[in-house]
Protein backbone atom coordinates (compact mmCIF):
# COMPACT_ATOMS: atom_id res chain seq x y z
CA UNK A 1 0.00 0.00 0.00
CA UNK A 2 1.90 3.14 -1.12
CA UNK A 3 -1.41 5.86 -0.86
CA UNK A 4 1.30 8.63 -1.31
CA UNK A 5 0.74 7.56 -5.14
CA UNK A 6 -2.05 9.63 -6.07
CA UNK A 7 -0.55 13.17 -4.63
CA UNK A 8 -1.10 14.80 -7.74
CA UNK A 9 -4.35 13.74 -8.10
CA UNK A 10 -4.89 15.03 -4.41
CA UNK A 11 -3.43 18.42 -5.60
CA UNK A 12 -5.96 18.98 -8.38
CA UNK A 13 -8.47 18.49 -6.45
CA UNK A 14 -7.37 20.31 -3.77
CA UNK A 15 -6.75 23.05 -6.27
CA UNK A 16 -10.17 23.21 -7.72
CA UNK A 17 -11.92 23.18 -4.34
CA UNK A 18 -9.91 26.04 -3.73
CA UNK A 19 -10.43 27.91 -6.43
CA UNK A 20 -14.60 27.27 -5.73
CA UNK A 21 -13.85 28.61 -2.35
CA UNK A 22 -11.96 31.62 -3.45
CA UNK A 23 -14.43 32.24 -5.66
CA UNK A 24 -16.66 33.78 -2.39
CA UNK A 25 -13.81 36.74 -1.56
CA UNK A 26 -12.64 37.63 -5.27
CA UNK A 27 -14.38 40.09 -7.10
CA UNK A 28 -15.59 39.91 -10.87
CA UNK A 29 -13.07 41.93 -12.13
CA UNK A 30 -10.44 39.95 -10.35
CA UNK A 31 -11.86 36.61 -11.66
CA UNK A 32 -9.13 35.66 -13.88
CA UNK A 33 -6.26 36.12 -11.73
CA UNK A 34 -7.94 32.63 -10.40
CA UNK A 35 -7.04 31.03 -14.24
CA UNK A 36 -3.83 32.81 -14.09
CA UNK A 37 -3.25 30.78 -10.72
CA UNK A 38 -4.64 27.28 -11.81
CA UNK A 39 -2.15 27.61 -14.68
CA UNK A 40 0.51 27.98 -12.65
CA UNK A 41 -0.42 25.52 -10.11
CA UNK A 42 -0.61 23.18 -13.19
CA UNK A 43 2.59 24.12 -14.67
CA UNK A 44 4.15 23.79 -11.44
CA UNK A 45 2.89 20.09 -11.01
CA UNK A 46 3.81 19.32 -14.84
CA UNK A 47 7.10 20.61 -14.04
CA UNK A 48 7.58 18.44 -11.40
CA UNK A 49 6.39 15.59 -12.79
CA UNK A 50 9.39 15.77 -15.53
CA UNK A 51 11.93 16.73 -12.65
CA UNK A 52 11.39 12.70 -11.38
CA UNK A 53 11.86 14.09 -8.18
CA UNK A 54 9.18 13.87 -5.84
CA UNK A 55 5.53 11.91 -5.50
CA UNK A 56 4.37 13.16 -8.32
CA UNK A 57 6.43 10.55 -10.30
CA UNK A 58 6.86 7.85 -8.61
CA UNK A 59 6.28 4.57 -9.82
CA UNK A 60 4.29 1.46 -8.66
CA UNK A 61 0.60 0.71 -7.56
CA UNK A 62 -1.74 1.30 -4.38
CA UNK A 63 -4.87 0.56 -2.92
CA UNK A 64 -4.24 -3.58 -3.47
CA UNK A 65 -3.24 -3.03 -7.20
CA UNK A 66 -6.30 -0.89 -8.00
CA UNK A 67 -3.75 2.52 -9.09
CA UNK A 68 -0.77 2.11 -11.00
CA UNK A 69 1.65 4.59 -11.62
CA UNK A 70 3.75 2.97 -14.26
CA UNK A 71 5.17 4.62 -17.32
CA UNK A 72 1.93 4.48 -19.52
CA UNK A 73 0.09 6.77 -16.80
CA UNK A 74 2.78 9.20 -16.30
CA UNK A 75 2.97 9.59 -20.01
CA UNK A 76 -0.83 10.06 -19.79
CA UNK A 77 -0.52 12.17 -16.70
CA UNK A 78 1.84 14.78 -18.40
CA UNK A 79 -0.65 15.08 -21.07
CA UNK A 80 -4.14 15.55 -19.15
CA UNK A 81 -1.89 18.19 -17.21
CA UNK A 82 -0.58 20.43 -20.32
CA UNK A 83 -4.20 19.71 -22.27
CA UNK A 84 -5.57 21.12 -19.11
CA UNK A 85 -3.39 24.07 -18.83
CA UNK A 86 -4.14 25.28 -22.61
CA UNK A 87 -8.01 24.72 -22.14
CA UNK A 88 -7.66 27.19 -19.15
CA UNK A 89 -6.20 29.20 -22.09
CA UNK A 90 -9.15 29.23 -24.03
CA UNK A 91 -11.30 29.61 -20.81
CA UNK A 92 -9.67 33.06 -20.20
CA UNK A 93 -10.68 34.04 -24.06
CA UNK A 94 -14.19 32.89 -22.93
CA UNK A 95 -14.91 33.86 -20.21
CA UNK A 96 -16.71 36.78 -21.69
CA UNK A 97 -19.64 35.21 -22.68
CA UNK A 98 -20.18 33.07 -19.68
CA UNK A 99 -20.50 36.45 -16.88
CA UNK A 100 -20.69 35.79 -13.18
CA UNK A 101 -19.87 31.97 -13.27
CA UNK A 102 -16.59 31.66 -14.27
CA UNK A 103 -14.81 30.24 -11.36
CA UNK A 104 -16.97 27.44 -11.42
CA UNK A 105 -15.84 26.80 -14.85
CA UNK A 106 -12.22 26.95 -13.72
CA UNK A 107 -13.15 24.38 -10.81
CA UNK A 108 -15.02 21.83 -13.24
CA UNK A 109 -12.22 22.31 -15.70
CA UNK A 110 -10.00 20.73 -12.53
CA UNK A 111 -12.63 17.80 -11.42
CA UNK A 112 -12.53 16.83 -14.95
CA UNK A 113 -8.66 16.39 -15.08
CA UNK A 114 -8.47 15.17 -11.65
CA UNK A 115 -11.14 12.13 -13.08
CA UNK A 116 -8.72 11.82 -16.14
CA UNK A 117 -5.01 11.27 -13.95
CA UNK A 118 -7.23 9.04 -12.02
CA UNK A 119 -7.93 6.95 -15.15
CA UNK A 120 -4.86 6.90 -16.21
CA UNK A 121 -3.87 4.85 -13.36
CA UNK A 122 -6.69 3.11 -13.29
CA UNK A 123 -6.21 -0.63 -12.60
CA UNK A 124 -9.65 -2.10 -11.76
CA UNK A 125 -12.91 -1.55 -12.53
CA UNK A 126 -14.33 0.35 -9.83
CA UNK A 127 -11.16 2.50 -10.70
CA UNK A 128 -12.25 2.46 -13.98
CA UNK A 129 -15.79 3.19 -13.62
CA UNK A 130 -15.82 6.02 -11.30
CA UNK A 131 -12.77 8.13 -12.80
CA UNK A 132 -14.88 7.59 -16.07
CA UNK A 133 -18.11 8.84 -14.72
CA UNK A 134 -16.06 11.79 -12.60
CA UNK A 135 -15.30 13.09 -15.78
CA UNK A 136 -18.29 12.34 -18.10
CA UNK A 137 -20.69 14.25 -15.09
CA UNK A 138 -18.52 16.99 -15.15
CA UNK A 139 -18.36 17.45 -18.48
CA UNK A 140 -22.52 17.56 -18.21
CA UNK A 141 -22.07 20.27 -16.43
CA UNK A 142 -19.03 22.00 -18.78
CA UNK A 143 -21.43 21.26 -22.07
CA UNK A 144 -24.24 22.73 -20.77
CA UNK A 145 -22.35 25.81 -19.23
CA UNK A 146 -24.34 28.23 -21.50
CA UNK A 147 -27.97 28.64 -19.53
CA UNK A 148 -28.87 31.16 -21.94
CA UNK A 149 -28.18 29.52 -25.01
CA UNK A 150 -30.54 26.48 -26.58
CA UNK A 151 -27.46 24.79 -28.22
CA UNK A 152 -25.68 24.33 -25.41
CA UNK A 153 -28.33 23.12 -23.14
CA UNK A 154 -29.70 21.14 -25.96
CA UNK A 155 -25.87 19.53 -26.26
CA UNK A 156 -25.35 18.93 -22.67
CA UNK A 157 -29.28 16.55 -22.44
CA UNK A 158 -27.74 14.96 -25.37
CA UNK A 159 -24.38 14.03 -24.08
CA UNK A 160 -26.34 13.07 -20.92
CA UNK A 161 -28.69 10.55 -22.46
CA UNK A 162 -26.05 9.19 -24.19
CA UNK A 163 -23.39 9.22 -21.70
CA UNK A 164 -25.70 7.58 -19.21
CA UNK A 165 -26.61 4.92 -21.85
CA UNK A 166 -23.45 3.99 -22.39
CA UNK A 167 -22.67 4.03 -18.66
CA UNK A 168 -25.23 1.64 -17.97
CA UNK A 169 -24.04 -0.81 -21.01
CA UNK A 170 -20.82 -0.45 -19.15
CA UNK A 171 -21.48 -1.59 -15.61
CA UNK A 172 -23.71 -4.06 -17.34
CA UNK A 173 -20.61 -5.46 -18.74
CA UNK A 174 -18.85 -5.02 -15.68
CA UNK A 175 -21.14 -6.94 -13.57
CA UNK A 176 -20.91 -10.00 -16.17
CA UNK A 177 -17.40 -10.17 -16.38
CA UNK A 178 -17.26 -10.13 -12.15
CA UNK A 179 -20.16 -12.56 -12.20
CA UNK A 180 -18.40 -15.02 -14.29
CA UNK A 181 -14.73 -15.04 -13.13
CA UNK A 182 -14.70 -13.72 -9.74
CA UNK A 183 -12.47 -10.86 -10.60
CA UNK A 184 -12.20 -6.75 -10.92
CA UNK A 185 -8.67 -6.35 -10.88
CA UNK A 186 -7.25 -6.26 -14.18
CA UNK A 187 -4.12 -8.05 -13.42
CA UNK A 188 -5.82 -10.78 -11.73
CA UNK A 189 -8.86 -11.03 -14.82
CA UNK A 190 -5.49 -11.46 -17.18
CA UNK A 191 -5.00 -14.63 -14.97
CA UNK A 192 -7.77 -16.22 -15.44
CA UNK A 193 -9.61 -14.66 -18.24
CA UNK A 194 -8.47 -17.17 -20.73
CA UNK A 195 -10.47 -20.50 -19.07
CA UNK A 196 -13.31 -18.03 -19.68
CA UNK A 197 -12.50 -17.49 -23.26
CA UNK A 198 -15.65 -19.69 -24.52
CA UNK A 199 -18.23 -18.21 -21.80
CA UNK A 200 -21.14 -16.57 -24.00
CA UNK A 201 -21.66 -14.18 -20.51
CA UNK A 202 -17.99 -13.48 -20.04
CA UNK A 203 -17.72 -12.39 -23.65
CA UNK A 204 -20.78 -10.60 -23.82
CA UNK A 205 -19.49 -8.34 -20.36
CA UNK A 206 -16.15 -8.00 -22.51
CA UNK A 207 -18.22 -6.31 -25.19
CA UNK A 208 -20.68 -4.38 -23.42
CA UNK A 209 -17.20 -2.62 -21.36
CA UNK A 210 -15.85 -2.06 -24.96
CA UNK A 211 -18.80 -0.08 -26.15
CA UNK A 212 -18.83 2.09 -22.86
CA UNK A 213 -15.29 2.91 -23.91
CA UNK A 214 -16.13 3.11 -27.64
CA UNK A 215 -18.48 5.57 -26.62
CA UNK A 216 -15.48 7.84 -24.45
CA UNK A 217 -13.47 8.03 -27.73
CA UNK A 218 -16.69 8.27 -30.16
CA UNK A 219 -15.92 5.25 -32.57
CA UNK A 220 -18.39 3.80 -34.40
CA UNK A 221 -21.39 2.92 -34.07
CA UNK A 222 -21.12 5.00 -30.59
CA UNK A 223 -19.90 8.01 -31.95
CA UNK A 224 -23.86 9.45 -32.62
CA UNK A 225 -23.19 12.66 -29.73
CA UNK A 226 -20.14 13.53 -30.96
CA UNK A 227 -21.49 16.40 -33.68
CA UNK A 228 -24.18 17.75 -31.58
CA UNK A 229 -22.25 18.09 -28.20
CA UNK A 230 -19.43 19.54 -29.74
CA UNK A 231 -21.16 22.17 -32.14
CA UNK A 232 -23.19 23.15 -28.76
CA UNK A 233 -20.95 22.95 -26.19
CA UNK A 234 -18.97 26.27 -24.84
CA UNK A 235 -15.64 26.18 -26.98
CA UNK A 236 -13.41 25.35 -24.33
CA UNK A 237 -15.53 22.15 -23.46
CA UNK A 238 -14.91 20.96 -26.80
CA UNK A 239 -11.22 21.48 -26.59
CA UNK A 240 -11.63 19.70 -23.56
CA UNK A 241 -13.50 16.99 -24.92
CA UNK A 242 -11.57 16.56 -27.95
CA UNK A 243 -8.21 16.03 -26.24
CA UNK A 244 -9.02 14.92 -22.53
CA UNK A 245 -11.97 12.97 -22.71
CA UNK A 246 -11.07 11.19 -25.91
CA UNK A 247 -7.28 10.02 -24.49
CA UNK A 248 -8.92 9.09 -21.01
CA UNK A 249 -11.31 6.64 -23.29
CA UNK A 250 -7.87 5.38 -25.44
CA UNK A 251 -5.80 5.43 -22.09
CA UNK A 252 -8.87 2.88 -20.66
CA UNK A 253 -9.59 1.43 -23.41
CA UNK A 254 -5.66 0.14 -23.85
CA UNK A 255 -5.16 -0.92 -20.41
CA UNK A 256 -8.37 -3.03 -20.40
CA UNK A 257 -7.61 -4.76 -24.13
CA UNK A 258 -3.66 -5.49 -23.41
CA UNK A 259 -3.80 -5.56 -19.33
CA UNK A 260 -7.23 -7.38 -18.62
CA UNK A 261 -8.21 -9.41 -21.46
CA UNK A 262 -5.30 -10.27 -23.75
CA UNK A 263 -6.13 -13.71 -24.96
CA UNK A 264 -9.52 -11.76 -25.98
CA UNK A 265 -7.67 -8.73 -27.65
CA UNK A 266 -5.78 -11.58 -30.10
CA UNK A 267 -8.51 -12.95 -31.41
CA UNK A 268 -10.40 -9.90 -32.21
CA UNK A 269 -7.93 -7.96 -34.96
CA UNK A 270 -10.40 -7.92 -37.58
CA UNK A 271 -12.72 -6.58 -35.32
CA UNK A 272 -10.86 -3.50 -34.61
CA UNK A 273 -9.83 -3.13 -38.14
CA UNK A 274 -13.17 -2.93 -39.23
CA UNK A 275 -14.67 -0.77 -36.48
CA UNK A 276 -11.53 1.47 -37.14
CA UNK A 277 -12.06 1.37 -40.76
CA UNK A 278 -15.54 2.56 -40.51
CA UNK A 279 -14.66 5.48 -37.87
CA UNK A 280 -12.31 7.05 -40.45
CA UNK A 281 -14.71 6.73 -43.94
CA UNK A 282 -17.58 7.88 -41.46
CA UNK A 283 -16.25 11.03 -39.86
CA UNK A 284 -14.39 12.02 -42.73
CA UNK A 285 -17.32 11.48 -45.49
CA UNK A 286 -19.56 13.23 -43.32
CA UNK A 287 -17.07 16.27 -42.42
CA UNK A 288 -17.15 17.20 -45.95
CA UNK A 289 -20.56 18.81 -45.98
CA UNK A 290 -20.37 21.11 -42.44
CA UNK A 291 -20.99 24.40 -42.68
CA UNK A 292 -20.20 25.00 -39.10
CA UNK A 293 -16.46 24.78 -37.84
CA UNK A 294 -17.05 23.49 -34.36
CA UNK A 295 -18.87 20.22 -36.26
CA UNK A 296 -16.78 19.77 -38.81
CA UNK A 297 -14.01 19.72 -36.08
CA UNK A 298 -16.38 17.04 -34.39
CA UNK A 299 -16.60 14.60 -37.23
CA UNK A 300 -12.90 15.32 -37.65
CA UNK A 301 -12.55 14.20 -34.32
CA UNK A 302 -14.51 11.05 -34.94
CA UNK A 303 -11.93 10.14 -38.08
CA UNK A 304 -9.44 10.71 -35.90
CA UNK A 305 -10.37 8.41 -33.33
CA UNK A 306 -10.30 5.77 -36.35
CA UNK A 307 -6.74 6.47 -37.13
CA UNK A 308 -6.11 5.94 -33.36
CA UNK A 309 -7.49 2.70 -33.44
CA UNK A 310 -4.72 1.92 -35.95
CA UNK A 311 -2.41 1.70 -32.97
CA UNK A 312 -4.98 -0.68 -31.40
CA UNK A 313 -5.75 -3.11 -33.98
CA UNK A 314 -2.04 -3.49 -34.72
CA UNK A 315 -1.87 -5.14 -31.55
CA UNK A 316 1.90 -4.46 -30.70
CA UNK A 317 4.32 -1.89 -28.98
CA UNK A 318 5.28 0.15 -31.94
CA UNK A 319 1.15 1.02 -32.59
CA UNK A 320 0.65 1.35 -28.79
CA UNK A 321 3.85 3.78 -29.00
CA UNK A 322 2.32 5.50 -32.14
CA UNK A 323 -0.96 6.46 -30.56
CA UNK A 324 1.22 7.94 -27.50
CA UNK A 325 3.06 10.43 -29.95
CA UNK A 326 -0.41 11.06 -31.68
CA UNK A 327 -1.99 12.03 -29.15
CA UNK A 328 0.72 13.97 -28.06
CA UNK A 329 0.79 15.71 -31.50
CA UNK A 330 -3.19 16.28 -31.90
CA UNK A 331 -3.12 17.79 -28.53
CA UNK A 332 -1.21 20.75 -29.55
CA UNK A 333 -2.88 20.92 -33.03
CA UNK A 334 -7.03 20.65 -31.73
CA UNK A 335 -6.07 23.29 -28.97
CA UNK A 336 -4.22 25.69 -31.42
CA UNK A 337 -7.47 25.34 -33.47
CA UNK A 338 -9.81 25.95 -30.79
CA UNK A 339 -7.96 29.03 -29.15
CA UNK A 340 -8.36 30.28 -32.60
CA UNK A 341 -12.44 29.86 -32.24
CA UNK A 342 -13.04 30.87 -29.13
CA UNK A 343 -10.81 34.38 -30.52
CA UNK A 344 -12.69 34.94 -33.73
CA UNK A 345 -16.04 33.40 -32.77
CA UNK A 346 -16.36 36.17 -30.04
CA UNK A 347 -18.87 38.48 -30.59
CA UNK A 348 -20.35 36.03 -33.55
CA UNK A 349 -23.38 33.71 -32.68
CA UNK A 350 -22.95 30.62 -34.36
CA UNK A 351 -19.20 29.05 -35.45
CA UNK A 352 -19.63 29.10 -39.35
CA UNK A 353 -16.62 28.63 -41.43
CA UNK A 354 -17.63 31.59 -43.40
CA UNK A 355 -16.92 33.64 -40.18
CA UNK A 356 -13.16 33.36 -40.63
CA UNK A 357 -13.10 35.26 -44.19
CA UNK A 358 -10.83 37.69 -44.28
CA UNK A 359 -8.52 36.19 -40.90
CA UNK A 360 -5.58 36.55 -42.67
CA UNK A 361 -5.68 40.93 -42.42
CA UNK A 362 -7.78 40.79 -39.46
CA UNK A 363 -4.82 39.06 -37.88
CA UNK A 364 -2.03 37.27 -39.57
CA UNK A 365 -1.13 35.12 -36.23
CA UNK A 366 -4.61 33.78 -36.14
CA UNK A 367 -4.84 32.93 -39.75
CA UNK A 368 -1.07 31.18 -39.57
CA UNK A 369 -2.09 29.37 -36.59
CA UNK A 370 -5.02 27.99 -37.55
CA UNK A 371 -3.66 27.11 -41.07
CA UNK A 372 -0.99 25.00 -39.36
CA UNK A 373 -3.25 23.86 -37.43
CA UNK A 374 -5.36 22.56 -40.55
CA UNK A 375 -1.86 21.37 -42.34
CA UNK A 376 -1.28 19.22 -39.14
CA UNK A 377 -4.38 17.49 -38.28
CA UNK A 378 -4.78 16.88 -42.51
CA UNK A 379 -1.34 15.20 -41.97
CA UNK A 380 0.76 17.60 -44.22
CA UNK A 381 4.50 17.12 -43.43
CA UNK A 382 6.45 18.22 -41.51
CA UNK A 383 4.07 18.71 -38.88
CA UNK A 384 2.72 16.68 -35.81
CA UNK A 385 -0.06 15.26 -37.13
CA UNK A 386 2.36 13.78 -40.50
CA UNK A 387 4.81 12.09 -38.55
CA UNK A 388 1.76 10.60 -35.84
CA UNK A 389 -0.06 9.01 -38.97
CA UNK A 390 3.21 7.61 -40.43
CA UNK A 391 3.78 5.84 -37.23
CA UNK A 392 0.73 4.22 -36.91
CA UNK A 393 0.77 3.38 -40.78
CA UNK A 394 4.01 1.94 -40.00
CA UNK A 395 3.11 -0.26 -36.99
CA UNK A 396 -0.03 -1.60 -38.95
CA UNK A 397 2.04 -2.43 -41.85
CA UNK A 398 4.20 -4.67 -39.46
CA UNK A 399 1.82 -6.61 -38.48
CA UNK A 400 0.69 -7.43 -41.35
CA UNK A 401 3.86 -8.31 -42.68
CA UNK A 402 4.06 -10.38 -39.21
CA UNK A 403 0.69 -12.01 -39.57
CA UNK A 404 0.01 -12.00 -43.10
CA UNK A 405 -3.28 -10.61 -42.43
CA UNK A 406 -4.36 -8.98 -45.38
CA UNK A 407 -6.98 -7.09 -43.09
CA UNK A 408 -4.14 -4.80 -41.76
CA UNK A 409 -3.23 -3.82 -45.71
CA UNK A 410 -6.78 -3.05 -46.35
CA UNK A 411 -6.29 -0.88 -42.86
CA UNK A 412 -3.85 1.40 -44.12
CA UNK A 413 -5.17 1.66 -47.80
CA UNK A 414 -8.61 2.89 -46.19
CA UNK A 415 -6.44 5.29 -44.08
CA UNK A 416 -4.58 6.64 -47.13
CA UNK A 417 -7.99 7.14 -48.54
CA UNK A 418 -9.42 8.72 -45.46
CA UNK A 419 -6.42 10.97 -45.38
CA UNK A 420 -6.71 12.12 -48.89
CA UNK A 421 -10.29 12.76 -48.47
CA UNK A 422 -9.86 14.71 -45.03
CA UNK A 423 -7.38 16.75 -47.16
CA UNK A 424 -10.77 18.61 -49.02
CA UNK A 425 -12.34 19.95 -45.92
CA UNK A 426 -9.41 21.16 -43.87
CA UNK A 427 -8.17 22.85 -47.04
CA UNK A 428 -11.96 24.20 -47.40
CA UNK A 429 -11.46 26.40 -43.46
CA UNK A 430 -7.73 27.28 -45.18
CA UNK A 431 -9.11 28.65 -48.42
CA UNK A 432 -11.99 30.44 -45.92
CA UNK A 433 -8.60 32.39 -44.24
CA UNK A 434 -6.80 33.42 -47.26
CA UNK A 435 -8.73 33.62 -50.33
CA UNK A 436 -12.93 33.90 -49.42
CA UNK A 437 -14.38 36.32 -51.53
CA UNK A 438 -16.79 37.67 -48.41
CA UNK A 439 -15.13 39.77 -46.55
CA UNK A 440 -17.84 41.09 -43.89
CA UNK A 441 -15.69 42.51 -41.18
CA UNK A 442 -11.99 43.31 -41.35
CA UNK A 443 -11.93 44.95 -38.14
CA UNK A 444 -7.63 43.93 -36.36
CA UNK A 445 -8.45 41.22 -33.80
CA UNK A 446 -6.45 42.52 -31.04
CA UNK A 447 -4.47 39.47 -28.91
CA UNK A 448 -4.11 39.70 -25.61
CA UNK A 449 -0.92 38.35 -23.53
CA UNK A 450 -2.51 34.97 -22.82
CA UNK A 451 -3.46 34.48 -26.12
CA UNK A 452 -0.40 35.24 -27.49
CA UNK A 453 1.02 32.80 -25.00
CA UNK A 454 -0.83 29.59 -25.35
CA UNK A 455 -1.17 29.72 -29.20
CA UNK A 456 2.44 30.03 -29.43
CA UNK A 457 3.08 27.13 -27.68
CA UNK A 458 0.41 25.20 -29.61
CA UNK A 459 2.41 25.92 -32.81
CA UNK A 460 5.58 25.47 -31.64
CA UNK A 461 4.54 21.90 -29.70
CA UNK A 462 3.36 21.48 -33.35
CA UNK A 463 6.54 22.31 -35.03
CA UNK A 464 8.56 20.52 -32.08
CA UNK A 465 7.08 17.71 -32.22
CA UNK A 466 7.19 17.26 -36.27
CA UNK A 467 10.51 18.26 -36.58
CA UNK A 468 12.42 16.80 -33.58
CA UNK A 469 10.29 13.36 -32.52
CA UNK A 470 12.75 11.84 -30.76
CA UNK A 471 12.33 12.92 -27.33
CA UNK A 472 8.56 12.46 -26.95
CA UNK A 473 8.74 9.28 -29.26
CA UNK A 474 11.30 7.86 -26.64
CA UNK A 475 9.05 8.57 -23.69
CA UNK A 476 6.58 6.97 -25.79
CA UNK A 477 8.31 3.70 -26.36
CA UNK A 478 8.92 3.49 -22.84
CA UNK A 479 5.12 3.78 -21.77
CA UNK A 480 4.39 1.35 -24.37
CA UNK A 481 6.80 -0.82 -23.28
CA UNK A 482 4.75 -1.12 -19.60
CA UNK A 483 2.15 -2.40 -21.19
CA UNK A 484 3.88 -5.24 -22.03
CA UNK A 485 2.52 -6.57 -25.04
CA UNK B 1 -40.32 -23.66 -6.24
CA UNK B 2 -36.39 -22.72 -5.35
CA UNK B 3 -34.73 -19.73 -6.63
CA UNK B 4 -31.56 -19.34 -8.05
CA UNK B 5 -29.32 -17.45 -9.39
CA UNK B 6 -30.75 -17.81 -13.45
CA UNK B 7 -33.66 -16.51 -12.05
CA UNK B 8 -32.19 -13.33 -10.70
CA UNK B 9 -30.03 -12.99 -13.36
CA UNK B 10 -33.37 -13.14 -16.23
CA UNK B 11 -35.08 -10.57 -13.93
CA UNK B 12 -31.82 -8.42 -14.53
CA UNK B 13 -31.26 -9.29 -18.11
CA UNK B 14 -35.35 -8.49 -18.57
CA UNK B 15 -35.03 -4.95 -16.67
CA UNK B 16 -31.77 -3.91 -18.43
CA UNK B 17 -33.96 -4.97 -22.03
CA UNK B 18 -37.04 -2.65 -20.17
CA UNK B 19 -34.86 -0.17 -19.56
CA UNK B 20 -32.89 0.33 -23.37
CA UNK B 21 -36.72 -0.37 -24.76
CA UNK B 22 -37.84 2.77 -22.85
CA UNK B 23 -34.83 4.71 -23.91
CA UNK B 24 -35.34 3.89 -27.73
CA UNK B 25 -39.02 3.97 -27.83
CA UNK B 26 -40.12 6.84 -25.23
CA UNK B 27 -39.87 10.54 -26.45
CA UNK B 28 -40.31 12.17 -23.05
CA UNK B 29 -37.08 13.44 -21.65
CA UNK B 30 -38.27 12.35 -18.01
CA UNK B 31 -39.15 8.76 -18.65
CA UNK B 32 -36.03 8.22 -20.67
CA UNK B 33 -34.12 9.33 -17.35
CA UNK B 34 -36.56 6.98 -15.35
CA UNK B 35 -35.79 4.08 -17.97
CA UNK B 36 -31.63 4.88 -17.55
CA UNK B 37 -32.29 3.98 -14.21
CA UNK B 38 -33.57 1.21 -14.87
CA UNK B 39 -30.89 -0.07 -16.91
CA UNK B 40 -28.48 0.83 -13.83
CA UNK B 41 -30.49 -0.95 -11.08
CA UNK B 42 -30.64 -4.44 -13.63
CA UNK B 43 -26.86 -4.12 -13.40
CA UNK B 44 -27.00 -3.60 -9.31
CA UNK B 45 -28.83 -6.61 -9.27
CA UNK B 46 -27.16 -8.40 -11.13
CA UNK B 47 -23.84 -7.60 -9.07
CA UNK B 48 -25.96 -8.35 -5.84
CA UNK B 49 -27.22 -11.90 -6.97
CA UNK B 50 -23.58 -12.73 -7.95
CA UNK B 51 -22.49 -11.66 -4.88
CA UNK B 52 -24.59 -13.57 -3.08
CA UNK B 53 -24.31 -16.92 -4.82
CA UNK B 54 -20.67 -16.40 -5.55
CA UNK B 55 -19.88 -15.73 -1.41
CA UNK B 56 -18.12 -12.41 -2.46
CA UNK B 57 -18.53 -9.08 -1.35
CA UNK B 58 -16.58 -7.06 -3.98
CA UNK B 59 -19.57 -7.06 -6.45
CA UNK B 60 -21.74 -5.30 -3.56
CA UNK B 61 -19.48 -2.99 -2.37
CA UNK B 62 -19.03 -2.08 -5.80
CA UNK B 63 -23.17 -1.79 -6.06
CA UNK B 64 -22.58 1.04 -3.41
CA UNK B 65 -20.15 2.78 -6.05
CA UNK B 66 -22.58 2.58 -8.36
CA UNK B 67 -25.68 4.10 -6.33
CA UNK B 68 -23.61 7.17 -5.34
CA UNK B 69 -22.47 7.46 -8.98
CA UNK B 70 -25.99 7.49 -10.26
CA UNK B 71 -27.29 9.84 -7.67
CA UNK B 72 -24.49 12.18 -8.55
CA UNK B 73 -25.74 11.53 -12.37
CA UNK B 74 -29.84 11.85 -11.44
CA UNK B 75 -28.91 15.50 -9.65
CA UNK B 76 -26.77 16.98 -12.52
CA UNK B 77 -29.10 15.26 -15.13
CA UNK B 78 -32.49 16.55 -13.82
CA UNK B 79 -31.02 20.03 -13.29
CA UNK B 80 -30.45 19.73 -16.58
CA UNK B 81 -33.40 19.21 -17.97
CA UNK B 82 -35.40 21.27 -15.92
CA UNK B 83 -32.56 24.23 -17.44
CA UNK B 84 -34.13 23.06 -20.85
CA UNK B 85 -37.84 22.80 -19.99
CA UNK B 86 -37.51 26.54 -18.42
CA UNK B 87 -35.84 27.73 -22.10
CA UNK B 88 -38.03 25.05 -24.30
CA UNK B 89 -41.79 24.34 -22.45
CA UNK B 90 -40.76 20.99 -23.45
CA UNK B 91 -39.42 17.68 -22.67
CA UNK B 92 -39.93 15.94 -25.55
CA UNK B 93 -36.82 14.54 -27.49
CA UNK B 94 -38.71 15.95 -30.93
CA UNK B 95 -37.94 19.25 -29.92
CA UNK B 96 -34.25 18.85 -29.70
CA UNK B 97 -33.91 20.44 -33.14
CA UNK B 98 -31.32 23.19 -32.74
CA UNK B 99 -28.67 21.97 -34.63
CA UNK B 100 -28.36 19.98 -37.69
CA UNK B 101 -26.12 18.78 -40.46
Amino acid sequence: MNASLITLELCVIALGTALLLADFWVPAERKKYLAYAAIAALTGLLVISFSGQGVCSLGGSAFHGSFVNDALAVFFKRLFLTAAILVLFVVLQFSSRVPGAISEYYSLVLFALAGMLFAASANDFPMLFVSIELITITFYVLTSFQRSKIASLEAGVKYLILGALSSSFMIFGIALIWGTTGKLNFNDLAAVAPQFATSKLFVLGVLLVLSGLGFKIAAFPFQIWAPDVYQGAPTPTTAFLAIGSKAAGFVLLLRFLFTAVPCLTTHWSSLLIIISCITILYGNLCALPQRNLKRLLAYSSISHAGYLLLGVAALNTAGIAAILYYFAGYLFTVLAAFTVIAIVFKNLESEEISGLAGLSQRSPFLAASMTFAMVSLAGIPPLAGFFGKFLLLKAVIAQGAATHDHGYYWLAAITLVGVVISMYYYFGVVRAIYWSRETADLTPIELDGPAKVSLALCVAGIFWLGLFPNTILDLANEAAKSLGV
Amino acid sequence: MHVGLEHYLTVSFLLFSLGLLGVILRRNLLVIYMSLELMLNSANLALVSFSRYNGKLDGQVLVFFIITVAAAEVAVGLALIVALYRKRQSAHVEDLTSMKL
